[in-house]
């Protein structure tokens, strides 16, 4: 009975979705101030009937009701209760109502946090986002129900939490992931809503910019934390795989990435108009169609049973109406634009275009890495498949100019700006980064390959423009710390922290090590300045120079329920390496299989990510983007 | 930038997208073909799996019509087609198992222990039902490999000249064999 309450609630949440998508943008259409005052009300009632349905998921969940399919398969008796709450998001049904469930939550917040927001404006958003929600729980309620049951023959245990969902990380990445994919649909509706008005002045850019940044910000979290679980918990070491559900979180994050960048331009400077409203649509339909890769099974292991396309297909033609009809609406509107101000070709407007071009054609391979398998196949000329290289030598070619401009963005002007003297600062950076990188590899390294070297300059190379910046900037007359404002240093930090990706990713990949050995108890590996002894199962101690470093306990979890076998790995984490050791097999007489690894500058990646989001985050708190009034045009020049 | 029909070019593009995307949709992602489709068998000369004294070579097959399934008793779909495999046995198909060893990794010090394997090959045959004339132990998987085997089961349908003329991955049950192989079957016969 209960959860069938749920999908009820569902139901009525959906009849609130239909009424918010229809009666505020009519209002707005026919200028009915009342009709469009409604949207608020139906926004909340809509959040408080998903928000019902997902509680009560979780209830039938903690009360092992296994009559519910979704229960059934996802959970069992056996799991803490903190495992059986977020078994309700570890498959595909419960994971699209969490979805829905942040989409009418974000929708919620929206509706309440757009008070400065012209009635005009603020209906259409939220009628926007209406309409999206009532996508998405349209979908759930006829192609992913969570509640059906499984009568009258059920099991009285169930299937357990996928092993490798039980850990931490898990329980807060699909969350992150889809905060971040939800919060660009903010944007989006901005963008549409300011389509449709016709009004594509700074003023959208500029209340969309806080939004955006939050969808950045939890994406870029989420990313990150993926990262590091697949890294911890998947046990052979990898952090990044190119997979298809890997890239599809990755297209909207470099989209948004530029988004966050053009919509500063726009705002700041009355330009790039039309492309900053392409990029948000862009970004949102990149999510929707990672979303359609991903759960449709359009690219799927060749030994799957059965794929559902009716899912497929109703992603798909919710993907043509909301992508198709945004971007049709694009072709009509846009072309009417037209740039307020101008510039000259060194200026910064120039430097931030290039920073968007530089992405977007980042976007593309990924795209078309992901899909040219499929299209190759569909034009019948066989089938071909895209592996990791191919994708990292694209994105080592993307890397040299983008870090480059990244360097130089912050230092010029808008508008335009004189060669000479940024030039002597320019050279100095290239002289003392050129010697330091040098230096650096040389002397800690015995082989320095060009990658190495080419990867380690860029990433000083932002490193040390953005002090040199930063200085300059300090040293100015009446300055302070305060006084250079929130989105400056977030800028920054987020520079930095995108340098530590780069420097993490670099030096893992060129120097880690490992060893694939076969051990008694006892005995003793050596592998770099470390010596592995195996204590017996599970435990290995770690020497340096005949010091103890530590010790680490690598497992082979065996999950009751599921009888799978998980392989823990055990990680000793410094900022300069890690240390990494995974059990394999048992071998005939005592003896284990071992794999270890050292890993050095890896952290780094994760504390880029980290960064990176922390910069989100104080930019979003910027003192500006809480005034009542919207300033429209404020050219301070050392904000972007 | 004022050229109206410059900005519909992201609608055309996503239109294009769509196109393919439900052509994918529909279409069926099992049927990735093998590049080996239409020529002979590669070269090759393994143990037998219940006797490692024995071998076999791609000569030993030519003259007859053969249905190669590839297999381990690690995968679960091969379990749920051996009865039905079996049945066609019955009906004087002849079935030739590639058994795909999955995990065994020399570099990694595993130490690969047949009799076991024969043992546990023997007990899940004994339940499902023995559907092969022998089988073929592909211990380092490169018969595998040349075929374009990307997991298991697959299968592949070969005449007198040892050339191979369907390829199936995934399941073979009634509703395929009757689709796909009888046909060709009865052409080949």
């Amino acid at each position: 009975m209960i959860a069938e309450l749920g999908y009820l609630s569902l139901t009525l949440a959906l009849a609130f979705a239909i009424l918010l998508s229809v009666y505020p943008m009519y209002g707005a259409v026919k200028g009915n101030l009342r009709l469009m005052q409604s949207a608020p009300s139906f926004a909340l009632a809509q959040f408080i009937f998903t928000a019902l349905s997902f509680g009560i998921l979780i209830y039938v969940t903690l009360i092992d009701d296994f009559t519910v399919a979704y229960v059934a398969s996802h959970s069992s008796t056996t799991l803490p209760w903190y495992y059986k709450v977020t078994s309700t998001w570890g498959g595909h049904e419960g994971a699209v109502l969490l979805w829905v469930l942040m989409q009418t939550g974000w929708t919620a917040i929206v509706a309440f946090a757009s008070k400065s927001l012209p009635w005009q404006l603020r209906a259409r958003v939220l009628s926007i986002l209406g309409f999206l929600g009532l996508g998405f729980i349209l979908y759930t309620l006829l192609m992913s129900s969570p509640f059906e049951r499984l009568l009258p023959y059920y099991p009285i245990e169930g299937h357990d939490l996928n092993p490798l969902l039980q850990d931490p990380g898990m329980i807060i990445h699909p969350p992150l992931l889809y905060m971040g994919y939800v919060g660009l649909s903010v944007s989006f509706a901005f963008a549409i809503a300011a389509l449709l008005m016709g009004k594509l002045d700074n003023t959208w850019a500029k209340w969309s910019r806080p939004w955006t940044m939050a969808a950045w910000l939890f994406l870029t979290l989420g990313i990150t934390i993926g990262s590091w679980w697949a890294y911890a918990e998947l046990g052979w070491g990898g952090w990044w795989f190119w997979d298809p559900v890997e890239n599809a979180s990755l297209m909207p994050w470099l989209v948004a990435t530029a988004l966050i960048h053009s919509l500063a331009v726009t705002e700041k400077r009355g330009v790039f108009k039309s492309w900053t409203v392409l990029l948000a649509i862009a970004a949102f339909s990149l999510t929707l169609l990672g979303t359609f890769i991903v759960r449709s099974g359009i690219i799927v292991s060749v030994h799957a049973f059965t794929t559902d396309p009716g899912r497929g297909s109703f992603i798909l033609s919710f993907l043509a109406i909301v992508v198709g009809g945004s971007l049709l609406l694009y072709g009509l509107r846009a072309g009417t634009v037209e740039s307020t101000s101008r510039y000259k070709l060194f200026s910064r407007e120039v430097a931030l275009w290039l920073n968007n071009l530089l992405l977007c054609v980042a976007t593309l391979i990924v795209l078309l890495g992901t899909l040219l398998p499929m299209v190759h196949k569909e034009l019948g000329m066989g089938t071909i498949s895209i592996g990791v290289p191919f994708f990292n030598q694209m994105f080592f070619y993307l890397l040299v100019p983008f870090s480059l401009l990244l360097g130089l963005g912050p230092m010029l002007r808008w508008k335009q700006n004189q060669y000479s003297h940024l030039m002597k600062k320019l050279v100095g950076a290239l002289v003392v980064t050129t010697v330091i990188t040098f230096a650096w590899l040389y002397s800690s390294y015995e082989n320095v390959s060009t990658t190495t070297l080419v990867g380690v300059f860029f990433a000083l190379w932002v490193c040390l423009t953005g002090a040199i910046d930063l200085l300059e900037k300090l040293s100015k007359e009446g300055a302070s710390i305060a006084k250079l404002g929130n989105s400056f240093w977030a800028m920054h930090t987020a520079h930095l922290g995108f340098a530590c990706v780069v420097l993490g990713v670099t030096l893992t990949s060129a120097y880690s090590v490992e060893k694939q050995v076969k051990v008694n108890p006892g005995e003793q590996v050596q592998l770099n300045d470390y010596s592995y002894r195996f204590e017996g199962v599970k435990v290995v101690t770690v020497f340096k120079d005949n010091q103890k470093v530590t010790e680490l306990y690598a497992e082979k979890r065996q999950y009751d329920v599921g009888m799978q076998v998980m392989t823990e790995a055990a990680i000793d984490a410094k900022l300069s390496r890690d240390l990494y050791l995974a059990l394999g097999e048992q071998l005939s007489n005592g003896a284990w299989a071992l794999r270890i690894y050292e890993k050095p500058f890896v952290r780094w990646m994760w504390l880029g990510g980290f960064l990176m989001a922390f910069a989100g985050l104080f930019m979003m708190l910027d003192k500006r983007y809480r005034r009542k009034t919207a300033v429209a045009a404020e050219v301070k020049g050392v904000t972007a | 930038m004022k050229n109206k029909s410059l900005m519909l070019v992201p609608f055309i593009i996503f239109a294009v997208l769509c196109v393919f995307l439900l052509k994918g949709l529909f279409g069926n992602p099992k049927e990735i073909e093998t590049g080996r489709l239409g020529q002979t068998m590669p070269a090759f000369n393994l143990p037998d799996l219940m006797d490692e004294n024995k071998r076999w070579t791609d000569k030993d097959l030519l003259g007859e019509v053969y249905l190669l399934n590839v297999w381990g008793t690690w995968c679960p779909t091969c379990l749920i087609e051996l009865p039905y495999l079996t049945k066609l046995r019955g009906q004087g198909v002849k079935i030739i198992g590639l058994y795909y060893e999955q995990n065994y990794d020399p570099d990694f010090g595993d130490v690969f222990d047949l009799p076991a394997l024969q043992r546990e090959v023997k007990g899940m045959l004994s339940r499902t039902g023995d559907p092969y004339q022998f089988n073929i132990l592909d211990l380092n998987r490169t018969l595998a490999l040349d075929l374009g085997v990307s997991g298991a089961p697959e299968h592949f349908l070969v005449d007198k000249d040892g050339k191979i003329i369907l390829h199936h991955t995934g399941d073979i049950n009634e509703r395929v064999w009757r689709a796909k192989f009888a046909p060709k079957l009865l052409e080949l016969q």
